[in-house]
């Protein structure tokens, strides 16, 4: 909260700068209708923003400044030189409680009555609170002094508060020159490393030269962190604003957020939150109906906003969705005959979807009565200035009875994408990998090739998907010689969750590329997002998979929305878990839980080294522990590897084939004869046995961790507790004791087992046979919910280090 | 008028860039094509950690390819924030402009009328002082 405070307050501040100089020239001529508008706005985004924390004073004095200033924009009344002084007497007051609140002081009370009463157009007249006469008779003279009384009194806070910052500003240029020239200094090593290869060994300049690696290696990495910030870090503010809103409208929204993972220039974000948090207002207070109206037609009482990031090249868009009545087109159009903005005539030769539009008009809302939390038809107007002066685009589409969705697109110069490298036609092309849903091999059984006219479908999972082959999209290779069995698969789940195959002639690797611009020309192809180098230094391509899904027409906007919600439901009823199917080297089907494998490895024979009981593999100049050896003999030649990891850690599991990736809808059957399977379970009705990642994990020589290794005692007298929870409690850190006298930092108890010891120990975790808790039981866990296990683990852990 | 050009051969003809909007001229040796994109920009290179849009000016002012060379020399220019290589037949020295460039009755010819800023005498005769901006923007541009 902190930091949003900070925020807050920095931001208010460069707002209060930035008007300084329309706030005199407003005052120069009160009559001029944009310095009207610059000040409006400001109030209008400090009054917002103090609902969203808790400033009673502030909100009451920006509310009745916008109040009075609305009226003016309305006509209703004349915006005369009191009424700016008063207005200025506000802003100046708004100032000095930024300053309180940055100091973290309380700002004296009183004296606010009499700065809105002076907002009356006749102050004389009664009207004005007169349970405290004589407070504001004083008061009226710090309206009067308040202009300079408030600069003298803010300059030594300001000086304070700047004493306790412990950050520095600096041109976002600067940042981009050092980029640059760290990226330079990356291509200028890589061509070192080229030279000292074909140079052969020179143990002297070898170990200096790694050393620098490294060091560039991080450099780059802390120089991009400078820039970038995951929009989580906007993401977790709102769920806070959303209850507070719904809270006060008497309403229930659940939220979504989708793409919390991707990058944005820390500036943009800091753009963007203004107007998301007036996105979010207008959707809570006019787009989600309440419950009663809700269930009535048919939804579920609980409204849906859901926010979705996506990164297509240098492109952020983001979309803000909520599944309330959408927009009345004709009634926005109707409003906007009343506010003489457009003739009906013109209003009659518009289209729906220019009518939707209409809501970025200033001065103009669907809100029927005005609320304290939006309203007045300011915000989207306001949204939009704000958005187009980053250099981005807003968007609405809408359908009445299902919802609105607002798309922003947000550009971002330079940017660090993780991206999939494919090949087509010779050549390297980079896809930025939040699309890729998955990658398939076209021989494998699983895929089927069809034909419905001149497109071209594949099969897969149960799913008919268009497919496309790059080297037909790029134009060099004709789709009737393509054999498409030979092909790799890359499935492509747009923003919109349309989903489409890919053909590529092989993927490469997983790289974070940084992303240049584009000449218009290459541009206008809507082939490409970007540019990036390899690190041999050739220029690659970025693929803009939106303008081509939209060039072939597999994008569907509006049925996107409609989508999302059953979907949604279904994952809670099924906790699928994925897993991804292969053959060992004794060619039998086994399973590995998908999210333990970080990738597919294919390497020659002559890459791996085995010596007794050491077993290992070298990949990218790196050395893993070789696994999965005692099915059966390597194959000469090519070998294929899961790279499988714990997050920490890193081994390598030699099978024959990769088949598929499936869902383990059913439950494991735990197996204790073979140490190295977690169970069996069912996939597609025949039983296939599940490598324990965690055994796998375990039986490595992990341990070598710093510090005191927790300790953990297990039920001595239980086989279960030896087979299968030991090494899985070794794998999370501990180490294991059965000794009943030994003071540990854990135990774990069977709730069958009737007699509890009494040992010493400082956090006790209990698992229950069955899977559904019994009557009084709310803390005891079932014995395979392996994730709730392994989070009481590593709870006890942080606590004991703490 | 003592402008510096940059002399160059482009389809043939003695041309002249101003050395002004000229940053350098690099040999290129690998081009990455890109598919999809006109003719007339062969693909990109790499200048350091700059990736340069490789423009073959035979191609832009409307004539047929040239024959790939080994030895290609290109001028490397900005435009409109970025870069290209605009890639000649023969890149020469820089040479002072001896006047300022003038059209001359008639024209100079079909793709070289548009993309040329007039003639201007040098040392080594009448040359054609190529407009950098026209040029990137391709025939295809100047068609529509």
């Amino acid at each position: 909260m902190d930091d949003l405070l900070a925020d807050f307050v920095a931001e208010t501040r460069e707002m209060l700068e930035a008007s300084g100089g329309e706030i005199v020239a407003w005052e120069a001529d009160p009559s001029d209708r944009a310095r009207l508008d610059t000040i409006f706005r400001f109030v209008h985004t400090v009054k917002g923003n103090c609902g969203f924390f808790d400033f009673p004073r502030l909100e009451k004095l920006s509310h009745a400044a916008e109040d009075a200033l609305a009226d003016c924009r309305a006509g209703r009344r004349e915006a005369d030189s009191t009424l700016v002084s008063a207005v200025l007497a506000i802003i100046d007051r708004i100032s000095e409680m930024i300053d309180s609140i940055e100091a973290g002081e309380d700002h004296p009370e009183g004296g606010d009555d009499a700065l809105i009463a002076a907002l009356n157009p006749h102050p004389d007249v009664p009207g004005m609170p007169s349970a405290e006469p004589h407070k504001s008779s004083e008061t009226t003279q710090v309206t009067a002094a308040s202009p300079a009384e408030g600069k003298a009194d803010a300059a030594p806070k300001a000086a304070r508060g700047a004493s306790v910052q412990r950050t520095i500003r600096l041109p976002t240029e600067l940042l981009d020159e050092v980029m640059k020239g760290v990226s330079d200094m990356v291509l200028a090593r890589n061509d070192l490393a080229r030279r000292l290869r074909d140079a052969g060994d020179h143990p002297q300049i070898d170990g200096p030269f790694d050393r620098l690696s490294t060091i560039l290696a991080e450099v780059r990495s802390s120089i991009t962190r400078m820039r970038m910030q995951r929009l989580e870090h906007l993401f977790s503010s709102l769920p806070r604003l959303v209850r507070d809103l719904s809270t006060e409208l008497g309403k229930q929204v659940m939220v979504d957020f989708e793409g919390g993972e991707v990058e944005l220039d820390r500036e943009m974000i800091e753009m963007v939150r203004d107007p998301l948090t007036h996105i979010i207002r207008n959707a809570i207070d006019h787009g989600l109906e309440g419950p009663g109206e809700r269930i009535k037609s048919g939804k579920h009482e609980i409204g849906l906003l859901k926010f979705a990031a996506r990164q297509s090249g240098n492109q952020i868009t983001l979309a803000i969705s909520d599944d309330g009545r959408g927009i009345d087109a004709d009634r926005l159009a109707a409003k906007a005959v009343a506010a003489g903005i457009y003739s009906q005539a013109e209003i009659d030769e518009m289209s729906d979807r220019r009518k939707h539009h209409l809501i970025f008009e200033p001065g103009l809302t669907t809100a029927e009565k005005v609320s304290s939390v939006s309203g007045r038809g300011v915000g989207m107007d306001v949204v939009r200035a704000n958005i187009e002066h980053v250099g981005g685009s807003i968007d609405v589409t809408t359908k009445s009875g299902e919802g609105t969705s607002f798309h922003l697109k947000l550009p971002l110069t330079l940017s660090i994408i993780a991206a999939l490298t494919v090949g087509s036609g010779g050549q390297r092309y980079a896809i930025p990998r939040s699309y890729v849903e998955e990658i398939v091999f076209g021989s494998s059984d699983h895929v089927d090739f069809a034909e419905a006219g001149d497109r071209r479908l594949v099969t897969f999972r149960g799913k008919r998907v268009p497919c496309l082959a790059l080297g037909e999209i790029l134009g060099s290779e004709d789709p009737g010689s393509i054999d498409w069995a030979t092909m790799t698969l890359v499935l492509v789940r747009m923003a919109s969750n349309d989903v489409f195959a890919l053909a590529v002639d092989r993927v490469y690797d997983h790289e974070d590329v940084v992303v240049k611009p584009i000449a218009p020309a290459i541009m206008e192809t809507g082939l490409y997002a970007g540019t990036t180098l390899l690190d041999d230094g050739r220029p690659m391509m970025l693929l803009d998979l939106p303008s081509i899904a939209q060039k072939y027409r597999l994008i569907d906007e509006m049925r996107s929305m409609a989508r999302t919600l059953p979907e949604e439901e279904q994952t809670e009823q099924r906790k699928a878990r994925p897993v991804m199917l292969f053959t060992g080297l004794d060619g039998r089907r086994r399973a590995v839980r998908l999210e333990l494998v970080r990738r597919i490895d294919t390497i020659s024979r002559e890459a791996i080294d085995i010596e007794g009981s050491r077993k290992q593999a070298v990949i990218d100049g790196a050395i893993f522990s070789l696994l999965g050896l005692e099915y059966g003999e390597l194959p000469e030649g090519r070998c294929r590897l899961l790279r499988l990891s714990d997050g920490e850690h890193e081994v390598v599991y030699a099978v024959s084939e990769v088949l598929d990736a499936a869902d383990m809808d059913g439950e494991i059957v735990p197996s204790s004869a073979d140490p190295a399977v977690e169970g069996v379970t069912l996939i597609d009705g025949e039983p296939v046995p599940v490598i324990d990642g965690h055994g796998l994990f375990a039986a490595q020589d992990t341990a070598r961790k710093t510090g005191r290794t927790a300790s953990c005692r297990l039920p001595a007298n239980s086989d279960w507790a030896r087979t299968i929870l030991e090494p899985l409690v070794e794998a999370a850190g501990y180490r294991v004791s059965t000794e009943a006298e030994e003071e540990t930092d854990v135990a774990i108890e069977l709730v069958d087992d009737d007699l509890r010891p009494a040992s010493p120990a400082r956090h006790v975790i209990r698992l229950r046979p069955e899977p559904e808790p019994a009557e009084n039981d709310d803390e005891s866990i079932y014995r395979y919910d392996r994730e709730a296990l392994l989070s009481a683990l590593k709870r006890a852990r942080v606590e004991k280090t703490a | 008028m003592n402008d510096l050009l940059l002399m160059c051969l482009i389809a043939g003809r003695r041309a002249a860039i101003p050395a002004a909007r000229v940053q350098s001229v690099i040999e290129i040796d690998q081009i990455t094509p890109i598919p999809g994109a006109p003719d007339f920009i062969l693909g990109l290179t790499a200048m350091r950690s700059q990736a340069l849009t490789v423009i073959d000016c035979q191609i832009a002012l409307g004539f047929g390819g040239q024959e790939p060379d080994s030895d290609r020399r290109a001028a490397v220019v900005q435009v409109g924030g970025h870069s290209y290589a605009l890639l000649v037949e023969e890149a020469y020295d820089v040479g002072e402009a001896r006047s300022e460039p003038i059209e001359v009755p008639g024209g100079f010819g079909r793709g070289w009328q548009m993309a040329a800023r007039g003639m201007v005498e040098t040392d080594c005769g009448p040359t054609l002082l190529i407009d950098v901006d026209v040029l990137v923007a391709g025939p295809v541009a100047r068609a529509a």
